[in-house]
C-alpha cells in the first residue's frame, strides 16, 4: 500500500511519464500531462481503493488527455514516441505512431494501455471506467484500426 | 536527452507546484555515508528522520505520515544542509550539528529522553540511567533505553554516546559496528579494554 506521495511517484512516475509521451503531441505536452496527473492525485488523496493506485493514475491521465484533445488536435512527435520505446524497430515505431496518432482519444488510450503499456484488461477497464468486456472490445477495435493502417 | 532526464525535470516542476499548494511538507533523499546509505527526511521544523539502510523503517515513516500527512516527497534540496553537516562530521571537521531536529509525534517522555541525549557532548558518554535522570525520571532507565533505541534521528541526536551502566556498548539501530565507528571518530580509540566508560564519564 502506498502511504506517501513520494512512494506513489517512485513506483509509478516512469511508466506514467512514458504513457503521457504516447498520448501527447510532444515532450512539453507530456510534461504537463504528467504534472497535472500527479498533482490531481495528490489533491484527491487517498487513492479510491488500496492497492489499485496504478489504475487510478492511468484513469486520471487518460481523462486529462481526452479533455485536452477535445480542445486541440494532437500530433505525435515521432522522436518522442521512440524515446519512450527505444527498443523497438524504428520503421515499425514510425508506422505505428502515425496510425495511433489518427485514432480518436478514447481508442488511442485503449490501444496504448494494452499494446504499449501492457496493462491487464481489469486495470484497463478501471482506467477507462467500463466493463472488462467493453475494455477488450475497445482494445480489439483500436488494434484492428491500427493494423489496417500499417498494413 | 534521456527519458530519465525528462522525468527528473518534470518531477522538479511538479514538486515546485505541490510545494506552492502546501502539498509537500516533507522532503527526503538517500545520501551515502561511511556507514552505508542513509534515508533522510526534513520537515518544516527540521530533520525528522535519519534511517540506516537507505529506506525508512515502518515506525518512522508512520510517525511522519501521522504528523505531516502524505505530502512526503523526494527532494534533495531539502536534505542538502543536513547532508553537508553529516559529511563534515564523518570527516572529523564538525563536532556539533547546526540543523534543527524535529521530534514531533513522539511522546513527551521520548522527547525528553532524546533532548537529554542531544545534550551529551561530542566524545562524551552517558548511560541509559543518566539520560533517564536528566529527562526527569531516574527510575525509568529501561524505558529511557527503549526511547534511545527508537531514536528516529541517529547521529544528529547522538544516541551512540549512550551506553549501558556496566560499560558495555548497549545496542544500536545501525548495528554495533556503526556505534563503534562513530565513537572511534569522536574518541579516536577502538573498543577499550574494560568497557566503554572511562573514569570521569557520567
Amino acid at each position: 500500500m502506498v502511504r506517501t506521495f513520494g512512494e506513489l511517484l517512485e513506483r509509478y512516475e516512469r511508466e506514467l511519464f512514458a504513457y503521457a509521451l504516447r498520448l501527447s503531441a510532444d515532450r512539453d505536452e507530456a510534461d504537463d500531462l504528467y504534472q497535472d496527473t500527479f498533482l490531481a492525485a495528490f489533491r484527491a488523496w487517498p487513492p479510491p481503493r488500496s492497492g489499485n493506485e496504478r489504475a487510478w493514475l492511468y484513469r486520471i491521465a487518460t481523462n486529462k488527455a481526452i479533455d485536452r484533445s477535445r480542445r486541440t488536435r494532437p500530433r505525435v512527435k515521432l522522436e518522442d514516441i521512440e524515446l519512450a520505446a527505444p527498443e523497438r524497430d524504428s520503421a515499425t515505431t514510425l508506422d505505428v505512431a502515425r496510425a495511433v496518432e489518427l485514432l480518436p482519444p478514447g481508442q488511442r488510450a485503449a490501444f496504448v494501455l494494452r499494446q504499449v503499456q501492457g496493462l491487464p484488461y481489469a486495470e484497463i477497464a478501471e482506467t477507462l471506467g467500463c466493463s472488462e468486456v467493453a475494455a477488450r472490445a475497445r482494445v480489439s477495435e483500436a488494434t484492428k484500426v491500427v493494423r489496417r493502417r500499417i498494413a | 536527452m534521456t527519458l530519465d532526464t525528462l522525468i527528473a525535470e518534470a518531477r522538479s516542476r511538479l514538486l515546485a507546484r505541490a510545494r506552492r499548494e502546501g502539498l509537500a511538507d516533507v522532503g527526503y533523499a538517500v545520501v551515502e555515508s561511511p556507514l552505508g546509505p542513509l534515508w533522510i527526511a526534513v520537515g518544516p521544523r527540521g530533520v525528522a528522520v535519519i534511517s540506516y539502510g537507505g529506506a525508512p523503517n515502518a515506525a518512522d515513516l508512520g510517525r511522519l505520515v501521522r504528523t505531516y500527512g502524505p505530502g512526503i516527497v523526494p527532494d534533495a534540496r531539502r536534505t542538502a544542509a543536513v547532508a553537508r553537516e553529516l559529511d563534515q562530521y564523518f570527516s572529523g571537521r564538525r563536532r556539533s550539528f547546526d540543523v534543527a531536529f524535529d521530534l514531533s509525534g513522539l511522546t513527551p517522555f521520548q522527547q525528553g529522553v532524546l533532548r537529554a541525549t542531544a545534550r551529551v557532548r561530542y566524545g562524551d558518554l552517558a548511560t541509559y540511567r543518566t539520560v533517564a535522570q536528566r529527562a526527569g525520571n531516574a527510575a525509568a532507565a529501561r524505558a529511557a533505553g527503549a526511547a534511545v533505541g527508537a531514536n528516529p534521528i541517529p547521529i544528529v541526536v547522538p544516541c551512540h554516546r549512550v551506553v549501558a551502566s556496566d560499560g558495555s556498548l548497549g545496542g544500536y539501530a545501525g548495528g554495533l559496528d556503526a556505534k563503534r565507528r562513530l565513537l572511534a571518530i569522536e574518541r579516536g580509540d577502538d573498543v577499550p579494554t574494560g568497557g566503554w566508560l572511562r573514569s570521569g564519564d557520567p
